[in-house]
Order: structure tokens, then C-alpha cells, then sequence
């Protein structure tokens, strides 16, 4: 019946394409791609000639705290040439008669290195060998103990600990082995801080054929942090001289000959990863590129229209509101049955309360406490005392409307 | 750009034959990534341009809610090569465009029609979204891809399902037509014809002088008046996103809106729409005679109920300031909500009243009636006296608008549309039109 009407309008038919094309993408790129280029450019230069220098533990390079930079910049003011070595072959190779080796890190050395070591002349300078070190270098000396005190005094005849005093010597203690003493009684030895109770001394030098070995029980007097301490400087300084120095500070020792799982893999299943890789990107790339944009809509809002009394019944039900519920109940019906029995919208409680008892026979006190509730004077409502009163009201009130109708 | 998943299957074939044949050296790696690279390239380079394919279009730009439009997509290849892949004509999800995306090959320079078919669910214009192209290599390993604006717009009309009420109530109007001299004569009567007696017409309606005049009996006979003005407002403010059964309000109201509106125009009355929360949102004026049903079936599909509270103060004010100055009769199409009501319209009925002839058609909840009726437990009691409350509050505010002299039509979903023509012929029938 109803004509459709002729068309909104007439479509416009002007169409254009809307994907970014080449020359727009660039355009809309460039400035990010420019920024960031820029922010790269930037923080190589800044980087350049910025090298971060080597750190750690009596690290000769290290201007940390526990690296040994400033002794060996003081030695080198004194006229000393300290060759930092990274390796045996290079410590062997600068080391000769006159030279003194530091040697700092002996955990990294293999059995054969410290053989080595201790075949090449000169003095030497352990600082906290490892057992097999010890063995090594300084035979016959062992780890008696350890003290906990930070500074020790020398208590010794041996000059340069003399010279330097009190120094933080606390670490590990060592003891000459007793056999040894007696096997050889021409070779002196010297202890010097000696922890409490005779456990050993912290400073131990023999004279061997070759030269001296000095161990130190720790490198804390040698650190940064600490040169500058009690004794500490005079100390480290008597012991290595202005003689040339050899810093010996190995580096972490690489295994060879051991193959990683990767390696063991045939060589065509390691190729195979490139191609592998090629393909899941491209997988990536088939499954994540839309056959154009997402639409978007505006949704319409979707709301009951029997939203308020839902919500005002939840608030009844949560907060037990019977005095509220019966009275809307109440309300209801007598609203539903003024029309029936003939009443204006301004009856008064009285006419209805007489109309419904004289149309169903009831006692009017029961109906007048049914419809209207208590008065102020006969006391509580028994409807809305609990739940099952409001229950029994709301049966009450439908057997009163079925009577009327 | 695009990739298509035999490229991937290609990569995944590549990586077999190096898992296999990877002893014999490096240089086979490198050649499968350069062959694989180097397809794919050939792919991009010889597939033609997505970005030059021509578009056009047809089809329905007007239907029905229900209904099904057709809209036809002529795709045209102006390149030398055939285009081969994907075409997707997008639609927003409520449009319901099926299928999704057509697989085309057009051979150079020629073109192809498509046809997607659009059922809409919801009322009011859906706009074409947007057209993708992937063109495919000849290789079908990737293809180019390109999005294109190819405006169209299909509005989907209020469905007027109380269409089908309509033969009946007409059936009744002319009950009241001239045919009939048994009418009384009414305020908004006029004198239709003279006609012969025939047994059975009220005596009192005998014309005395003309009968002198002539042999027989003769009688007048009397119609409604015509051409009366009817204003329908659509309150499209918040009240009316309310959904009773699973249709706001308004859509509800807009039915009624139109089975009134198709009555009204057979029975010769010229009929208005206003559409208005805060401000004017739709609204159609007839000039001169006739109706026009097809604007006001126009005006009312795109609207949407707003989620702004009304402001009745402006609505009267737009309806006594139209270009109308003569009595109509306004029917407005809202909810009886007794405080948005006591506060906004009550007071300002008067000032309406006084001019026009107020009808305020509302649609009730049946749920609210399912929830009144809950008996049993404590819950269900609760959930009464709420319902029952805002039926109270109904009833309170029609019993006051009925003493403003105002008509008011409460009536659920099913029932509202016929309910309001029934208002309508009883008013016309009682000549107060």
C-alpha cells in the first residue's frame, strides 16, 4: 500500500581509491623515519670514542672499586713498565729475571699454565691463589684459615711490611707446611699478619731459586677503593717495587674442542632454519593482511524498557523494603478496583474499606487491614513483618481482587 | 601488497629441499631464498594494478526492513592483463552483506558485474564501506591490493508491520463516508448529498424542501470534514530506546506513526511528522492537498533514539509555532513515564490543549504486566511491587492527562497500531477533528 518512496538521494558515483599508495606512504613516513635515523645517528656519534673500560675484580684497567687502576698508575709514575697480560703466553713471554708478575685470578689458569709460570724466573706476586696454584708457585705453603679482621698489623721482620705498618690484610691465612721446614732449612721464609689465635699469616714470602713469591691472602690492600687506607699503598708498592710489572689477570678460560647441540646438527637441518624462518614470516604475513579495512558502525544502545522497575524491584528485594512493597501492592490494587466499585479517583480509605465489605461480606476491620494497612493506633502490620507476610499479602490481595470481579 | 598461501607453500617446499639436499652446499640455500624472492617480485611486478580497476554501481538504494536489496558492482580492468584474485565489497556487519568476497577474473579490458546482496537488521541507511581489490600474479604466489571508495547507500524503511490492519480500518472509515446517512450530524460534518430514500435511513435525516421538490422521499447524507491537519511527533529523546519485547520504542511508535498516517490519507486529512527530543530532528510538511506518506516513510527510517532527556518546553513551542495555525489534531508518540511527564509536558498541556486536539499514544510493557503478576516468593513479590508501582504511576498520569482533555492510547506492542487508528475513527466519527 504504502508507496516506497524515490531514493534518499542520488548516490554519488565519484569513486577513489583510499589505500596509501606508494608516494603517500613515503610522504606520511619520511618525518618518523627521519627522526629515528636521526636519534641513531646521534647516539653513534656520542658512542664513538666513548669505550667503556674493561671492570672487575684487581682489573688493572678498572677504574672501579675493586679494579686496580690507581696502583698501576702510580707504579707507572714511579718509572715501573706494567705490562698488563691477558694470557700465560703473554706473561711468560714479558716476563725475565728482573721483572716482578702479579698474578690476580689464578682460578682461570690450567695446571699447565701454572707450570709454566712457575719455570719462568722472577718474582712473583700472588694475590689469593687457588689451591693447585699454590701448590704450583709457592710448594710447601697451605690455607691454614681465614680472619675476618679488617686490618692487621705486620708483627714481622720483613721490611717492606715494616715500612708500610697496618694494613687491610684481612683474608685468607697461610702456614708454611712443618715438613718442609725441616726438609730444607736454608730456604727463608717470612709471615707477616698474622691472624688471631696463630691459624697462619696473611702475608707469606719465600725465597726460592728463581726469586721471591709474596702471597697475599687478599687483593684489598691493591683495590681503588682501599690504596689509599692505613698501609695500604706503601705496602703494595714495597712488595712489587720499581721493577717492571707483569699484571697477569687471565681471561675466562674458552673450551675448545667441545661441540654445542646446535653444532652437532647435521649441516643441512641448520641451513634448513633460513628457509624455515623465510616461511613462517610469510605465513605471518598471508594471515595477517585483511582483504581490506574493518567497517565500523555505531552501534544502537540496547536497554529494557523494563529497566527502572527491574532495578527498583532489585532495590526492594536487597534492602527488604516490605513496608515500601506492600504499599505499592496495596496502591495497585485499590487503584484497579476504585473503577469497579464505582469510586472517584479522591475516594476516601473509609468508602472503599465499605464498598469492598459490602460487596464481598467481610468484616470491614480485616479488609480496612488488608488495603490500607494498620493504623497508627492498632499497632505493626502483620503483612509486613517478615518476607512471608509480604507473600501472604500479595495472595491475600489477588483473592480479594478475584471476589470483586 | 599481499601474500597468498602458495607463497607460503612454496617457502615450506624450499625449506624441504634444503632439510634433504642441504650436504651439497651453501649455494643451494641461497638459490631457493633468491628463486623464492625473485618469483615473488615477478608475481608484484606482473600482476595488474589494483589501484586502476573502474568501479560502478546499481542496484536497490531503498527497501523495506525484511526485505533484501541487491546492489550490483560493475568491476572494469583497464589494464593489458587479466585480473585475477579477490573483490570485496564492504558493508558494515548490520547490513548483513553476503558474500562476503567475490573471486573475479576479468580479462583485459573488460568488466564484470557482481551482485551483493544486503539484508539489513536494523532500520536506516547502511553506506557502502568500501571496495578491495586483491589482484593476483600470474604465479599466485602475491598479489596487490588496493581499497576504493565506492559511495552507495541502501535505506532500509520502517517495516509497517501494522500494514496489515490497514484494510480493516479502512473498511471502517468508510463506514463513516457519506454512504452512510444514518451518521449524526456532527461539529465536523459537512453536508455531503441528497440521495433517494431508502428503507431503513433515519427519518430525521429527510430533507423536507428538497423532497417537496421532488416525487420521492429524498435525504441528505453527511461526512466527516476533510482535509483536517493531523501532527504526528515522534519523541525520540531517551525514553524511547527502551526496548519492549526486542524493539525500542520508537519503532514501535513509528508503526502506529504510519497505520495512522495511511489511514488518515485515505480519509483525506493531510498529515505531518515531527520528530524531536531537544531539537527538530525530522519533520515533513504537506503543502496543499494529498498526503505524503513516502516522505514521512523517508523521514522516519533514519532516526534514532537519542540519549538526551526530552524538552517538552521546545516541542511545544515548534508545535504551535508551525506554519499551522488552524486546529490539528497532535498525536503525540512517547512513554507515559510519570516524572519526565509531571515535570516537562503536564504543565505546558494547557497552552497545547487550547489550540489543538492532544493525543499522546504510549506503548505499555508487557513484561512490566508479567512482573506485576509474580507471586510465590519473596523475590517474585518484590519484583510486583515495583511493576506494580509503575503501573500505578501509569495509570495516575493517564487519568491526568485524560483531565487535561487529552486522548490517551496505552495499549502493548501488538496492539498499539490498531488501538490509535481506532482513536483516530472514533474522533472522526464524533466529528472533533
Amino acid at each position: 500500500m504504502t508507496a516506497i518512496g524515490t531514493a534518499p538521494s542520488a548516490p554519488p558515483s565519484e569513486t577513489a581509491p583510499t589505500s596509501v599508495g606508494p608516494a603517500d606512504l613515503w610522504r606520511r613516513i619520511r618525518g618518523p623515519v627521519g627522526f629515528v635515523s636521526a636519534l641513531v645517528a646521534l647516539a653513534v656519534l656520542v658512542s664513538l670514542g666513548a669505550e667503556r673500560p674493561p671492570e672487575g675484580l684487581l682489573e688493572p684497567e678498572g677504574p672501579n672499586p675493586e679494579g686496580t687502576r690507581a696502583l698501576v698508575q702510580v707504579l707507572q709514575q714511579r718509572g715501573s713498565n706494567v705490562t698488563v697480560a691477558r694470557g700465560t703466553d703473554d706473561a711468560v713471554a714479558a716476563m725475565s729475571g728482573k721483572s716482578v708478575l702479579v698474578l690476580a685470578g689464578s682460578h682461570r689458569l690450567r695446571p699447565e699454565e701454572l707450570d709454566r709460570i712457575s719455570a719462568a724466573s722472577g718474582d712473583r706476586v700472588l694475590i689469593q691463589p687457588t689451591g693447585p696454584a699454590l701448590q704450583a708457585l709457592a710448594p710447601g705453603l697451605e690455607m691454614t684459615g681465614r680472619t675476618d679482621a679488617d686490618t692487621l698489623e705486620p708483627q714481622c721482620g720483613l721490611p717492606a711490611a715494616q715500612a708500610a705498618g697496618s694494613a687491610d690484610m684481612g683474608g685468607e691465612l697461610y702456614t708454611l707446611a712443618s715438613e718442609r721446614q725441616a726438609a730444607d732449612p736454608a730456604e727463608k721464609s717470612a709471615g707477616c699478619y698474622p691472624g688471631q689465635g696463630g691459624a697462619g699469616d696473611a702475608l707469606v714470602q719465600l725465597d726460592g731459586g728463581t726469586g721471591t713469591t709474596t702471597v697475599l691472602g687478599t687483593g684489598e690492600p691493591l683495590t681503588n677503593a682501599r690504596l689509599a687506607h692505613e698501609g695500604n699503598a706503601a705496602l703494595a708498592l714495597n712488595l712489587i717495587g720499581d721493577r717492571d710489572v707483569v699484571w697477569l689477570l687471565p681471561d675466562p678460560h674458552v673450551e675448545n674442542g667441545q661441540a654445542s647441540l646446535v653444532e652437532l646438527l647435521p649441516r643441512s637441518v641448520r641451513m634448513a632454519a633460513v628457509p624455515l624462518a623465510v616461511a613462517l614470516v610469510l605465513l605471518a604475513l598471508w594471515q595477517g593482511r585483511r582483504l581490506g579495512p574493518l567497517v565500523i558502525e555505531r552501534l544502537p544502545v540496547v536497554v529494557r524498557a523494563s529497566e527502572t522497575a527491574e532495578g527498583r524491584a532489585g532495590l526492594y528485594a536487597s534492602r527488604r523494603a516490605r513496608d515500601r512493597a506492600a504499599a505499592a501492592l496495596r496502591a495497585g490494587l485499590i487503584s484497579r478496583l476504585r473503577p469497579l466499585l464505582g469510586l472517584g479517583p479522591d475516594a476516601t480509605p473509609g468508602a472503599v474499606v465499605a464498598a469492598v465489605a459490602s460487596r464481598t461480606g467481610e468484616d470491614p476491620v480485616s479488609v480496612r487491614a488488608l488495603l490500607y494497612g494498620p493504623d497508627s493506633t492498632t499497632g505493626a502490620d502483620r503483612f509486613s513483618a517478615d518476607d512471608a507476610g509480604l507473600v501472604r499479602l500479595a495472595d491475600e490481595l489477588d483473592r480479594l481482587d478475584g471476589h470483586l470481579r | 601488497m599481499a601474500i597468498t598461501g602458495k607463497a607460503v607453500l612454496a617457502a615450506f617446499t624450499g625449506t624441504l629441499v634444503v632439510l634433504i639436499a642441504g650436504s651439497v652446499g651453501t649455494w643451494l640455500l641461497w638459490t631457493v631464498l633468491i628463486a623464492l624472492a625473485a618469483a615473488i617480485v615477478l608475481d608484484l611486478v606482473l600482476a595488474p594494478s589494483a589501484r586502476k580497476v573502474v568501479f560502478e554501481r546499481d542496484g536497490d538504494s531503498s527497501i523495506r526492513l525484511g526485505e533484501t536489496a541487491s546492489v550490483t558492482l560493475l568491476v572494469a580492468n583497464p589494464s593489458r592483463r587479466t585480473l585475477r584474485g579477490r573483490v570485496r565489497d564492504a558493508w558494515a556487519p548490520s547490513a548483513g552483506a553476503a558474500p562476503r568476497a567475490h573471486t573475479v577474473r576479468i580479462p583485459a579490458g573488460e568488466r564484470r558485474r557482481f551482485t551483493t546482496t544486503l539484508t539489513p537488521q536494523r532500520r536506516g541507511d547502511q553506506r557502502a564501506a568500501g571496495v578491495t581489490v586483491r589482484s593476483v600474479g600470474p604465479l599466485g604466489l602475491a598479489a596487490r591490493q588496493c581499497t576504493h571508495a565506492v559511495p552507495w547507500s541502501v535505506r532500509a524503511l520502517p517495516p509497517f508491520h501494522s500494514r496489515r490492519h490497514l484494510p480493516g480500518k479502512l473498511a471502517r472509515l468508510r463506514e463513516l463516508d457519506g454512504r452512510h446517512s444514518a451518521l449524526v450530524r456532527g461539529q465536523g460534518s459537512e453536508f455531503d448529498s441528497l440521495r433517494e430514500y431508502v428503507p431503513g435511513d433515519d427519518v430525521r435525516s429527510i430533507d423536507w424542501r428538497a423532497t417537496a421538490r421532488r416525487d420521492g422521499v429524498v435525504v441528505r447524507t453527511w461526512r466527516p470534514e476533510r482535509d483536517r491537519r493531523i501532527l504526528l511527533v515522534l519523541d525520540t529523546s531517551r525514553t524511547s530506546a527502551g526496548r519492549v519485547g526486542d524493539t525500542p520504542r520508537l519503532d514501535h511508535a513509528m508503526d502506529a506513526g504510519l497505520l495512522l498516517a495511511a489511514l488518515a490519507a485515505k480519509a483525506g486529512d493531510r498529515v505531518d511528522l515531527l520528530a524531536y527530543d531537544r531539537r527538530v530532528r525530522a519533520q515533513v510538511r504537506t503543502h496543499g492537498r494529498g498526503s505524503r506518506i513516502p516522505a514521512i516513510v523517508q523521514a522516519m527510517a533514519p532516526l534514532e533514539a537519542e540519549l538526551v532527556e526530552s524538552d517538552p518546553t521546545g516541542l511545544v513551542a515548534t508545535i504551535l509555532g508551525g506554519h499551522s495555525r488552524t486546529r490539528q489534531l497532535v498525536v503525540l508518540l512517547t512513554d507515559l513515564n510519570a516524572p519526565a511527564m509531571e515535570e516537562g509536558l503536564l504543565p505546558l498541556l494547557p497552552a497545547l490543549t487550547s489550540r489543538h486536539l492532544v493525543m499522546v499514544a504510549a506503548v505499555n510493557d508487557p513484561r512490566i504486566t508479567e512482573m506485576a503478576a509474580g507471586r510465590g516468593t519473596a523475590r517474585a513479590v518484590y519484583t510486583a511491587a515495583a511493576a506494580e508501582r509503575a503501573l500505578t504511576d501509569r495509570r495516575r498520569i493517564t487519568a491526568e492527562l485524560r483531565r487535561h482533555g487529552v486522548e490517551v492510547v496505552d495499549a502493548d506492542p501488538d496492539h498499539i497500531a490498531p488501538a490509535l487508528a481506532d482513536a483516530y475513527i472514533a474522533l472522526k466519527a464524533q466529528g472533533r477533528l
